[in-house]
């Protein structure tokens, strides 16, 4: 595990600038309170609103300044997973961000199921993002689809807590013993006299003040055998749907400020560091409603060479931002390109001393030494990006030196520590002499494109210029121009197969790591966030980047080494995208794997599943996974578990999600190809079944899934046409089934649009595409018929909004073969790249 | 000043002619259901009724809106989420992010209004031009199904 610590004595010399120190920055927030032993209440108290019940953790916590404690009420706890009120209804506080995985329906299903609450009776809330809040809610962060598998078991102890609370106060408020009296449905109910009281009237006619230490009595509270679940398991209808079909759901871009003026932005010269010369406004001055351009501070390294046109209306500053004339110094990137960035990448993997491994199983060099055959492929990907539906936009408003934010983020957290650093510098104030609050809206889509906030700092810099709210929109085309795509990808693979077995694989990787552009590295002081190669250089590993190549096939060797290519980093801003490194090293590694069972004369699938024994391990975990029982390692929980808790150790554990390991995964593999009639079912011609499994997000916290895809090919033009993907997975506990079938559903799809046609390139330092004719994303026309298969396990719920998007583009690119005979080692596959592998075959 | 009737109201508007559709119910009107996209007519997710035929209000100067046309936008479909395609998007759980979901809604209510007993493939062709980045599409096709079952029913009904 991380060194939690470390952070703490982090190097000070680090910029403040990035999200991720802002994560040594919040560490030391929660640790300034130094309690060791907390207190988790469950209290009601009086407000203006009337009686509330909440759940807090406290004492030493800073409270959050409300309408009790102006009105001088005592005792006041924030309550921060839920609150009761009087008339019986039942808040769930939400930080994670909605985009689309209905994650707050899960997690009040989560508190519900315990506090035996009335379904009908829950609504969710977001709190607003601040100092004092994020001292109360923690990080708010939502990402590596890991909301319901860190807060599962912790929600569910504040519901019991809450539920024990309420069942002792019932009890006396019904004169019954409190052995006799139990709750259901919003109500405590006494089974001698079969008198009840419901959860409201509670609250009005007592005072509940209820104490567990923190974390003993809390880690002991019992909760509820799995198999009596009432509400896990029931597919309730997600909360944020019916405004999602109305028109009344309220998305970042639906924000409007009185005073605001409207900002759009000039594409600059470059993705990245190009700095403005010059900005001639004279055309724009003669469009009616312009305000003025403002040439963006980019000193922090973000929004380089943006400048805004402001104007009364929208449409207004999109004419006058393209009447700017604008000149850039282009920057270092100026000449980059796709193409020599591939040739460059195969150069640099040539150069394995200067690599660093992060998988080291046996001993490779030997066993390929000894084979009877080595098998040689190199393999590479295209860059994609987010393209979120809604195009990233900003809003917002300084009133009386506090700054509003408005806006649909994965984490306002970041958003807010991150705009604090930024008008810090631009104002020469100390970060704690600002006020920044930001306002969460649902997010128009997310995918990891969301924890960047250079819409923020941007509109925020044109608010201090205008001396007006702002609210900044990108354009569909200046959306990609500075979209934060995945790295492009090379990668050269190895096989030693002997004996009819695979006894060794090599995997080599180069790519541009996301890591530096986050700040997390030993150059930053966030090292604690990754772990260092295994190799004994102690370089560096980006796992963000690498991931995923560590699988959980079992072979007597296994190394998998990496390069960073840093200039790629920064001049395509590599980032984050739905499953990370899982989404290219999925197609790697599961197109290998198929290369291997073809060479060895051996079925796919019968191949795989003899490599899924469970035998072995991989950095540390064993294949099987973690024996039943043993506490997630997950290094991110740190991040979202701890803050602000600070202690290590003291956040409930919950059994990890690698628990059951290869053997699960090989289920998942059994039960796709059984449902999909893999090897039995008769095929029209030049049509195959292609296979591929996954573990996303992160060998810490896998979750289980497996793939058929059945794909025909036409021979004459190389076009071919997905006709079925059969999908099993094991999410353990399956919290909303119907839900669970539409992630995987849409994941899928995700999946698919990526083999199928997304490419985004550079040339001259700047993205090639600029709307949805160039950067092709899949249509209803494409969608094959889906088959879901979710194989509740039991096991700790692990996350399911990413998983499936990983494991269509390796199974269609081995349907492929398996239909012509054709392997196409590039993604995107397209219909040229199949039809020249039909010509050489030929 | 261009007057608009849209949902059944009337509304003015101090944006230029060459505004987009798009953007004077959105920011003028502030009827922010219909969303901006692409700008180009590539996603559908602007898609509004104009005399009941489903267009891309990003491609619909303010000055070339018909003087009288009957404008409906997803605020004006059904406000109870009553109409069949809203309740079989309900009911079928469709949405996930939703932000392109007026757009779909939209496109298919149209549709189905000129088309009650549609075949899948019929389905496909009049839905293709609306991106789903989430990519829902597997929801949709039944979904569609499911409101023409439904506007049946209340034909039948009513």
């Amino acid at each position: 595990m991380a060194d939690l610590t470390r952070h703490t004595t982090s190097d000070d010399s680090a910029t403040a600038d990035s999200p991720l120190n802002t994560h040594a920055e919040a560490h030391e927030t929660g640790a300034l309170h130094g309690v060791s032993r907390r207190e988790f209440l469950v209290r009601s108290v009086l407000t203006s609103a009337g009686v509330m019940l909440g759940i807090a953790v406290g004492p030493g916590r800073p409270t959050p300044a409300s309408a009790a404690e102006a009105e001088g009420m005592e005792s006041f706890t924030p309550s921060i997973w839920f609150t009761i009120t009087p008339d019986g209804k039942t808040t769930v506080h939400v930080v994670k961000a909605e985009m689309g995985q209905h994650i707050g329906t899960g997690l009040a299903q989560i508190i519900g199921e315990e506090l035996e609450v009335k379904w009908d009776d829950v609504r969710l809330d977001t709190p607003l993002e601040s100092v004092e809040n994020f001292a109360v809610y923690g990080l708010a962060y939502t990402v590596n689809s890991g909301s319901v598998t860190t807060e599962f078991d912790r929600l569910s102890r504040a519901g019991a807590a809450g539920r024990i609370a309420l069942v002792e106060a019932g009890a006396k408020l019904l004169n019954a013993d409190l052995a006799d009296c139990y709750a259901q449905e919003s109500r405590v109910v006494d089974r001698v006299s079969g008198r009840s009281i419901g959860y409201g009237e509670i609250l009005q006619k007592t005072k509940i003040d209820r104490k567990f230490a923190y974390p003993e009595d809390f880690k002991s509270i019992p909760l509820k055998p799995r198999g009596q679940y009432t509400l896990i398991g029931k597919s309730v209808p997600a909360f944020d749907i019916p405004p999602k079909t109305n028109g009344q759901a309220k998305y970042g871009i639906d924000v409007f400020l009185p005073n605001m003026v409207y900002g759009a932005l000039v594409i600059p010269r470059t993705r990245y560091a190009s700095k403005v010369k010059s900005v001639d406004d004279g055309e724009a001055r003669k469009i009616p409603g312009f305000v003025k351009a403002v040439v963006v501070d980019d000193s922090m390294g973000k929004c380089t060479g943006w400048v805004v046109a402001l104007a009364e209306k929208f449409p207004a500053a999109l004419k006058a931002a393209k009447a700017l004339t604008v000149q850039w110094d282009a920057g270092p990137y100026a000449a980059v390109s796709s193409a020599d960035l591939a040739r460059e990448y195969k150069r640099m993997a040539q150069d394995t001393g200067a690599s660093a491994a992060w998988v080291l199983e046996g001993n490779v060099e030997q066993a390929l030494g000894q084979a009877d055959q080595v098998l040689e492929m190199e393999y590479t990907t295209d860059m994609i990006c987010h393209a979120t539906m809604e195009p990233l936009n900003a809003t917002v408003q300084e009133v009386d030196g506090a700054w509003h934010v408005h806006v649909g983020t994965q984490s306002t957290s970041f958003a807010r520590m991150t705009l604090t650093a930024y008008l810090a510098k631009i104002l020469g104030k100390k970060p704690e002499e600002l006020k920044v609050y930001v306002h969460q809206h649902i997010l128009g889509g997310g995918f990891g494109g969301k924890q960047d906030y250079d819409e923020i700092l941007a509109a925020a810099y044109c608010a201090k210029e205008a001396g007006r709210p702002v609210k900044l929109i990108q354009t569909r085309e200046s959306n990609f121009a500075t979209a934060f795509p995945r790295t492009p990808t090379f990668h050269k693979l190895r096989a030693g197969l002997k004996g009819g077995q695979l006894t060794a694989m090599n995997h080599d990787i180069v790519c541009g790591w996301m890591a530096p552009r986050f700040s997390v590295g030993k150059k930053y002081g966030t090292d604690w966030l990754q772990q260092d190669a295994v190799d004994g250089t102690k370089r560096d590993i980006d796992q963000w980047s690498i991931g995923g190549s560590d699988h959980w096939y079992s072979m007597p060797s296994h190394r998998v080494r990496a390069w960073n290519h840093d200039q790629t980093t920064w001049a395509v801003q590599a980032s984050a995208l739905r499953t990370v490194s899982n989404s290219y090293n999925m197609f790697v590694v599961e197109s290998f794997m198929d290369e291997v069972a073809h060479a060895l004369g051996r079925d796919p699938l019968e191949f795989r599943l003899s490599n899924l024994s469970g035998k072995g391990s991989s950095r540390g975990i064993p294949n099987t996974g973690y024996p039943a029982g043993t506490p997630s390692d997950y290094y991110m929980d740190q991040l979202w578990i701890s803050l602000p808790w600070p202690q290590p150790g003291t956040w409930v554990p919950y059994e990890s999600t690698t628990v059951g390991g290869a053997l699960r995964l090989a289920n998942c593999l059994r039960v796709a190809a059984g449902k999909a009639g893999y090897g039995s079912k008769q095929l029209p011609p030049n049509t195959g079944m292609g296979l591929a499994v996954s573990s996303a997000e992160e060998r810490q916290s896998p979750t289980w899934v497996a793939c058929v895809a059945e794909v025909t090919v036409e021979p004459a033009s190389g076009k071919y046409r997905i006709n079925r993907l059969t999908i099993a997975m094991d999410p353990g506990i399956a919290v909303n089934p119907k839900n669970i079938e539409s992630q995987i559903q849409a994941s899928a799809l995700w999946g698919a649009s990526q083999i199928l046609s997304e490419r985004l390139t550079i040339k001259d330092g700047a993205f090639e595409q600029t709307n949805f004719n160039q950067y092709v994303t899949i249509r209803l026309s494409q969608v094959p018929k889906i088959d879901v298969e979710i194989i509740p396990s039991g096991r700790h719920p692990s996350g399911v909004g990413e998983p499936a998007s990983t494991v269509v583009a390796p199974a269609v690119a081995n349907a492929i073969f398996k239909a012509v005979g054709v392997r196409v080692r590039h993604m995107p596959i397209s219909a040229e790249a199949v039809l020249e592998g039909l010509k050489k075959k030929a | 000043m261009p007057q608009l009737t849209i949902n059944g109201q009337s509304y003015f508007t101090d944006s230029p002619p060459d505004t987009p559709l798009l953007w004077a119910i959105r920011e003028d009107l502030r009827l922010t259901g219909t969303k901006y996209g692409c700008g180009v007519a590539l996603c559908g997710a602007c898609t509004v009724h104009i005399n009941g035929q489903a267009l891309r209000s990003c491609q619909v100067n303010l000055g070339d809106v018909p003087p009288g046309a009957l404008i409906t936008t997803i605020e004006g479909l059904d406000p109870a989420n009553d109409h069949a395609v809203q309740q079989a998007w309900i009911e079928h759980q469709v949405p996930q992010c939703g932000y392109c979901q007026s757009g779909q809604i939209m496109q298919a209510a149209a549709f189905l209004a000129r088309n009650p007993s549609p075949t899948d493939d019929q389905i496909v062709a009049a839905m293709d031009g609306n991106l789903c980045r989430c990519a829902t599409y597997a929801r949709m096709v039944p979904a569609i199904r499911r409101a023409a079952e439904i506007m049946r029913e209340g034909a039948k009904n009513g």
